[in-house]
């Protein structure tokens, strides 16, 4: 593990405005989505990602290519951040052919093979098995590629999470399971739905590798991810990768969060907001955070833009895909 | 008040006629006593004369079979005012070329078109349960399902009440005494009485007739494969022969042909006849347009019409229109026949049964499932070589189908 | 011509396909050094070695999940779910995940994977072990359903199941798993969504899935003693259904009877009916009759199992039922 770490050192200054902007761009998108959803332009429902940008940069930058993974229902984060173009992603939302799912997903089920996306999953722990999987077709083959599942602290309640965790430890498949403990499950809080207060504990009863980080802190997400990915890819087995993070909005776009304790909130979003955290570590001056700020809402407008001028799927196109 | 000229009763037990055709016009001066038109009964064709004189005012049923009192023409002063009068609707007969389709009911010791008394199918609500097929059949044979009993469970009627209904309607021939040692004199019905006519007729034409053997290999493959694709319709080998006639016709227009005495029509569209046999006698409904319909379709008119043709069904409209005919004996082991004319067409095409028989081929000999084709002409229309290239074409097409195309 | 049981016909369509593809492997409970709980897969771990024949734990959702995630990598697993009772164990990754990934990615992923299960009461296995439950997977657009009744058709089928790119839902049949039948030396595989016409008729269509289709030949040859002619047409598949050859028997024989093991309300047999009824209407010359199990769980006690479940008496009647005629 030292030589690894050594090869790869810190990350660089460089690096790390990287990950700023891509955090910058996916909380001007996540906005952007709320913004439009009042405006009554989006069909459905939706559930934003933000607060918990650093988790998903951390962890989508230091997969590799050829690495799989599945989200969970608030999806959006993850989905930029392993690198689908902010267009395709609004165009979904928008429900034109030109979304990642072609207008047949939504917010939910946001796809993009491609760039290892196997899903956005709106049933709690829906996708766990399935990475289970993947990780087991890896070793069967004799790839090193790894696979990697984002849940939340309440899909750890759920049977698909025990099942998963139990058989990607019993046959040593190369997983690593990334929970965003944001101390919520929908509007149930930590206390309400969760026997143990430490769930980094969850994995000694599969007798899984595993590790916890602040997950608002993007530099300490990515050397955890790095790592976990490592040990797993080397054939040592799936980790358990516990990020401790917060939820800066509601469950879902429009939620007034009646159940959230007053003041809670607003102290949040002032201490931990990961945006603000990595840019006061790099110490970036007004001018030029307010250049990358702009930016980022620049590209994002641009998506809406891109979206509203999408073309609607045809009616009949609803009988398509249904088989391979 | 001009008089009406009504159907009269000839004889006892007659229940109707038939009237062939009248021997005067509208608006001709008629005495009394003269002859009006002429009846076909069972029995005998007569002619009926004027009760009365007068001025034929109206004929009211040009030809055809009405009941004994129908009014069929008014008698009277010229310019008079004719009351109101239900037409009886005839039932169509012959037109003056056509053989003539009889319905049922017309000999009175038959039985009654519709079987049993109506019962226990009708519940009190005026629903008649049924089965949705006996319902279809009863739909396209236009029988009254309100007078059928059923035999399903709950008194539902199916579809074999239906079919039981209509046979028992079928008017046969007259019963026949056992054989006693004593001649025996069967007397015509009206159909034979015009197929007698039609016939003798034909005898005027100069007729002659060529012969060839087809061999049917590929013309039976065919419609093998036809019957795969079409399992509902069935076609059968005739079926592909009018097809085959149909094509063969638009290549030769000249057989497609009608003798109109002083000149030759020459028809745009194949209308085969196919010659059915049926208790009565022998009938030949048509076929329009063969030449644009798929073998399939030439099955389903065909067995729509020999259906019909069984059971009296046919229109005036199925008789007509004949350009060419084909009759088959084949399924009586018939090898070959010579068919006589239907006049005014050109030609009339008898085949026989199909038979393996050994042939010559490439200097050896094989058996060959063969067809014997028997053309007859009429020598006004057509001569040899006409007949000859088109019986040609015929056999070529059934011995290599693809050619017709 | 080799002959083969039914369970032999599978384990062969198992093993031709792992001996010929690298993609393929098994995984279910106790399947590997016990050779499965119906033997299907009895000496399988030998020839491929436990990677390829996987012993799971007793956890049906991860079980189909680790199925969905392999075959969406490309590969072609067959998961065995041991009873189709414990089909609803899975439910969620069958309907939500593996039926749905396809559709809801707009056409970018694949999920060839097989889930083969079987049930059948008549042996009192009790309620939880005993029920049909084929009906609710063909309500599932995305998936596919197979119900094979003989050997040959069991081994043709599972073999173009396996190289199906879409997840079937693969049914076996307890009691059919001894029968014998000679099959052709080579796999002949059976295309999904064709019927099998097992005996031709003129009288009655019994359209039968499973168990019944043998409990329907036996029928139809006491029926024929009493001048009934029974046509038995097996679809095979359930989904994707072979709507023309169905209609077109019928439109044959005018009658129809649908007999399947599983309850009658709500059963496979229901979809038939309305689909034979819609396109054969004026065909029908009697209402279509169902046969199956009696609206209960299977009762234990033998006499009240075989109450419930039906046979080929129950069959029988219901196409006594479709000529019956009460007045003449």
């Amino acid at each position: 593990m030292a030589k690894v770490e050594s090869k790869r050192g810190a990350l660089s200054e460089e690096r790390l405005r990287d990950f700023l902007r891509e955090m910058l761009l996916i909380r001007h998108v996540e906005e952007k989505v709320e913004e439009r959803f009042r405006a009554g332009e989006l069909p459905g429902f939706l559930h934003v990602a933000i607060g918990q940008e650093a988790v998903a940069v951390g962890v989508c930058q230091a997969m590799e290519d050829g690495d799989v993974f599945a989200s969970t229902h608030r999806a959006h984060a993850h989905t930029l951040a392993r690198g689908t173009h902010p267009n395709e992603l609004m165009a979904e939302l928008y429900g034109k052919i030109e979304g990642c799912s072609h207008g047949y997903g939504g917010s939910m089920h946001l796809y993009d093979v491609e760039r290892g996306n196997l899903g956005a999953n709106a049933v709690v722990g829906g996708g766990l098995p399935a990475i289970t999987g993947a990780a087991l077709a890896f070793k069967l083959r004799g790839e090193t590629r790894v696979s990697v599942a984002f849940f939340g602290d309440g899909a750890t309640n759920i049977g698909t999470f025990h099942e998963a965790l139990n058989l990607a430890s019993l046959w040593k498949v190369p997983a690593v399971f990334v929970l965003e403990n944001n101390h919520w499950a929908e509007s149930t809080p930590a206390k309400q739905q969760l026997p143990i207060s430490d769930l980094e504990k969850r994995a000694v009863a599969y007798g899984m590798h595993s590790t916890k980080v602040d997950g608002q802190d993007v530099e300490v997400v990515f050397k955890a991810a790095r790592r976990a990915l490592d040990y797993a890819r080397s054939g040592k087995g799936p980790v358990f990768l516990v990020c401790e993070t917060y939820r800066l909005v509601g469950h879902f776009v429009g939620d007034a969060q009646v159940y959230r304790p007053k003041g809670e909130l607003a102290e949040l979003r002032e201490t931990q907001d990961p945006i603000t955290k990595l840019r006061e570590r790099l110490g970036i001056p007004d001018d030029e955070f307010e250049a990358m700020d702009a930016e980022a809402l620049e590209v994002a407008e641009g998506a809406v833009a891109f979206a509203k001028a999408g073309t609607d799927p045809k009616p009949e196109d609803a009988l398509k895909n249904v088989y391979a | 008040m001009a008089d009406q000229v009504i159907l009269p009763r000839l004889g006892q037990g007659m229940e109707s006629g038939t009237i062939v055709r009248w021997l005067k016009s509208e608006g001709d001066e008629v005495q009394k006593g003269e002859p009006l038109f002429e009846l076909d009964t069972d029995k005998v064709t007569q002619e009926v004369e004027a009760d009365v004189g007068g001025v034929l005012l109206k004929i009211l049923v040009d030809e055809g079979e009405v009941p004994v009192g129908t009014p069929v023409a008014f008698l009277g002063e010229k310019g008079e005012d004719l009351p109101e009068v239900e037409a009886a609707a005839p039932t169509p007969v012959e037109a003056e070329t056509e053989p003539a389709a009889v319905s049922a009911g017309t000999d009175p010791e038959q039985p009654e078109r519709v079987a049993g008394p109506p019962s226990g199918s009708v519940p009190t609500d005026g629903r008649i349960k049924a089965s949705p097929l006996a319902r279809r059949i009863a739909r396209e044979r236009g029988i009254d399902l309100a007078a059928l009993t059923g035999t399903g469970p709950e008194g539902r009627i199916v579809a074999e009440d239906v079919e039981r209904a209509d046979v028992g309607g079928a008017p046969k021939a007259p019963a026949r005494a056992a054989a006693t040692g004593e001649v025996e004199r069967v007397e015509l019905t009206s159909l034979r009485r015009t197929v007698a006519r039609r016939m003798t007729e034909a005898w005027a034409a100069p007729a002659f007739q060529i012969v060839m053997s087809a061999d049917m290999t590929r013309a039976q493959e065919l419609r093998a494969r036809l019957v795969e694709r079409h399992p509902d319709e069935r076609p059968t080998v005739t079926d592909v022969l009018t097809k085959v006639c149909a094509a063969a016709l638009m290549r030769h227009r000249e057989v497609n042909a009608l003798y109109a005495g002083d000149a030759i029509e020459l028809h745009p569209s194949a209308n085969v006849g196919i010659a059915v046999a049926t208790d009565r006698g022998l009938l030949v409904p048509v076929i329009s347009g063969c030449e644009l319909k798929t073998v399939a379709e030439i099955a389903v008119a065909r067995a729509d019409l020999v259906a019909r043709s069984r059971e009296g069904k046919l229109q005036a409209s199925d008789l007509e229109g004949g350009t060419f005919t084909i009759s088959n004996l084949g399924m009586y082991g018939v090898e070959q026949f010579v068919a006589v004319l239907n006049p005014p067409q050109a030609a009339i095409l008898a085949v026989g049964a199909i038979e393996d028989r050994p042939v010559a081929r490439d200097g050896g000999v094989v058996a060959r499932p063969m067809m014997t084709l028997t053309l007859t002409c009429d020598h006004r229309t057509i001569d040899g070589a006409t007949a000859a290239d088109f019986l040609r074409t015929v056999k070529e097409f059934l011995e290599e189908p693809g050619l017709a195309l | 011509m080799p002959e083969l049981t039914y369970r032999e016909a599978v384990r062969d369509a198992l093993s031709r396909a792992m001996r010929e593809d690298d993609d393929v492997f098994i995984m279910g409970e106790d399947i590997a050094e016990m050779g499965g709980s119906m033997g299907v897969t009895q000496g399988m771990l030998a020839e491929f070695g436990p990677d390829r024949v996987r012993n799971t734990p007793i956890s049906e959702m991860a079980l189909v999940g680790a199925g969905i995630g392999a075959a969406m990598q490309g590969m072609r697993p067959i998961v065995e779910i041991m009873y189709e009772d414990f089909t609803t164990l899975a439910m969620e990754q069958i309907v939500n995940q593996a039926a749905k990934h396809r559709y809801m990615s707009g056409g970018q992923v694949k999920v060839p994977l097989t889930i083969r299960t079987q049930g059948g009461a008549g042996w009192s296995p009790g309620a939880q072990h005993a029920q049909q439950v084929e009906a609710w997977f063909v309500h599932v657009p995305g998936l596919k359903v197979v119900f094979a009744s003989t050997p040959s058709d069991v081994r043709g089928l599972l073999w173009s199941s396996i190289y199906d790119d879409n997840p079937v839902l693969f049914f076996e049949h307890r009691m059919l798993y001894p029968i014998k039948e000679e099959v052709a030396d080579e796999l002949e595989p059976v295309p999904l969504g064709q019927a099998r016409v097992h005996r031709e008729g003129e009288d009655v269509t019994v359209i039968a899935t499973g168990r019944l289709v043998h409990e329907s030949l036996a029928a139809a040859a006491e029926a024929e003693k009493e001048g009934v002619s029974v046509e038995v047409v097996d679809p095979r598949t359930l989904q994707p259904l072979d709507e023309e050859a169905l209609v077109s028997s019928v439109k044959k024989t005018n009658r129809c009877v649908v007999a399947h093991e599983a309850v009658v309300r709500g059963g496979y047999g229901a979809e038939v009916a309305a689909v034979v009824q819609h396109q054969a209407f004026d065909w029908l010359d009697a209402p279509i009759e169902r046969v199956g199990s009696k609206f209960t769980p299977i009762p234990f006690a033998p006499v009240m199992e075989n109450f419930v479940v039906p046979d080929a008496v129950d069959v029988l009647e219901a196409i006594r039922k479709t000529v019956e005629r009460t007045g003449g």
